[in-house]
């Protein structure tokens, strides 16, 4: 079995602040995986030590075999990352993010990016600035796919997408992982987890539970809530 | 790292303009006005240079301001270094840290180039912006005395808009140093960096106790009435200026790469 992301107790705080607490995790290769739980429960945490954003404390992370820290820049070529808040620089056009998120990467994606474009109904002529908070989030998925990755990495990805655009998401994460990509998606909301994914895992004070099946019904899910609150 | 050097320096290209022109313009106004205040600074000239330690600070006991050199040295030398040292210090202070100020830093950090390579390519940047706004001053200043119909002190003239720039590049490793530390751009910190060298210098100028230190400041080496009047430039000087620009964008380099980014 092949595994494309290999997180061994991943322990992260902010000097006296918890972050996430001897985290173990293991995705696939062509999963589809879902990461629940409450805000502040440490979800980003996780994302952003894979990324690289963040210096953890201990354990270590390996994606698509090769170590996180070491073969940062090797990893982050076969990675589409989707911040939960997509900020871009807003005297840039749309198409020069998008050319310009191409052209770092040193590929030709003109073509995908196209396609992703008109799939998603983003309109490449207007300037950042000039865009609600959805259709940022779409030129942020369009820069997540554009170089086609072995890995995607999404953080809470719909808030702010229309529901026809969260179908033409999904619609898309599907063809993608069809052609072999995998995915780890981190969200608040169950019913995607339900019909997407294929394994997830729920995030609470920092530490990891993994789900057994993904299907879980909403009171289940809801009581991780209640007792954060409670805490 | 290239495209990311070019897509900063597009991005600067305004406020790049915008301080070059000001200062350049402001400097040029000030050295065309010398053929019309011609008669009266000659009045004016010998009481300026028997005014204490007023006249040391401001370099008009070894120039005099009837001169075309002295007159530059003392105005347009206080304009171009007042506004070149901000000018450097508010570009190289946003650098780094605008990017977590202003969200973007997990869009440039996800690409693979590593932290290392997008210091290198900001501080390139930094660096060609400071040349260009020093270029642009320079230009229009020899287009003043080209007006004016003066001849250019040529070898103070170049000395110094040479030592300017070096004095804007070290200004702007403090400052380097600074964003690689915040989340946030510390415009108030920068220009009051800037203003505290400019102090400092005045000061050191006055208080003989402070003279033996003026090598400290960036503006000693980069003084327009020193450089104008023939002073030998202070070797000291520059070399704890190097220094300093040195280990402040070292600290940047090694700081940034090891620190959490904040979203």
């Amino acid at each position: 079995m092949s595994y494309v992301i290999e997180i061994d107790h991943l322990t992260k705080s902010y000097g006296k602040n918890r972050g996430v607490t001897d985290v173990s995790l293991k995705v696939k290769e062509g999963d589809i995986f879902g990461f629940l739980g409450p805000n502040g429960a440490g979800k980003s945490t996780t994302i952003r030590s894979m990324m690289g954003f963040l210096k953890f404390n201990q354990g270590s992370i390996k994606i698509l075999g090769m170590d996180s820290v070491r073969d940062r820049e090797k990893i982050l070529k076969e990675v589409g990352y989707m911040p939960s808040e997509a900020w871009f620089y807003d005297s840039m056009k749309v198409s020069e993010v998008i050319a310009y998120a191409a052209e770092i990467r040193g590929k030709d994606c003109r073509d995908e990016a196209e396609k992703l474009c008109e799939r998603l109904k983003v309109n490449t002529n207007k300037k950042i600035r000039e865009l609600s908070y959805g259709n940022k989030k779409k030129v942020s998925i369009v820069c997540a796919m554009q170089h086609r990755p072995k890995l995607f990495i999404f953080d809470e990805p719909t808030g702010g997408l229309d529901p026809l655009m969260q179908r033409s998401f999904f619609e898309l994460i599907g063809e993608y992982v069809d052609k072999g990509a995998t995915c780890l998606l981190s969200t608040h909301v169950l019913s995607e987890v339900n019909k997407y994914c294929k394994s997830a895992a729920i995030m609470r004070d920092g530490r990891l539970t993994m789900l057994d099946c993904p299907n879980i019904d909403d009171d289940a899910f809801l009581k991780f809530y209640e007792d954060e609150v409670e805490i | 790292m290239i495209r990311i050097f070019l897509k900063e320096l597009k991005m600067n290209c305004k406020s790049l303009l915008i301080w070059s022109l000001a200062v350049g313009g402001i400097g040029l106004a000030c050295l065309l006005l010398y053929s019309s205040m011609e008669g009266e600074i000659k009045g004016m000239a010998d009481a300026f240079s028997n005014m204490g330690m007023f006249s040391d600070a401001f370099g008009m006991s070894t120039l005099s301001i009837a001169t075309i050199k002295g007159y530059f040295a003392t105005e347009v030398g206080t304009v171009h270094g007042l506004g070149g040292s901000m000018f450097a210090a508010l570009t190289a202070a946003g650098m780094l840290s605008k990017e977590e100020e202003l969200h973007t830093g997990e869009f440039l950090y996800s690409f693979p180039v590593s932290r290392k390579k997008i210091v290198l390519a900001k501080s390139l940047c930094i660096l060609c912006m400071i040349a260009f706004f020093t270029l642009i001053c320079t230009a229009l200043y020899a287009l003043g005395f080209a007006l004016l119909g003066e001849e250019i002190p040529g070898k103070e003239f170049i000395t110094y808009m040479a030592m300017q720039f070096v004095m804007d590049i070290e200004i702007a490793g403090v400052c380097f140093a600074l964003s690689s530390m915040f989340s946030k751009t510390k415009i108030g910190a920068a220009l009051g960096l800037a203003l505290i060298f400019y102090a400092y210098d005045l000061m050191g100028r006055v208080v003989p106790d402070l003279k033996d230190y003026l090598f400290i400041g960036p503006f000693s080496y980069s003084n327009a009435s020193d450089i104008f009047s023939g002073t030998d430039l202070s070797v000291k000087a520059l070399c704890f200026g190097a220094c300093l620009t040195v280990i402040c964008v070292v600290f940047a380099f090694i700081h940034y790469n090891r620190r959490d980014l904040s979203a």
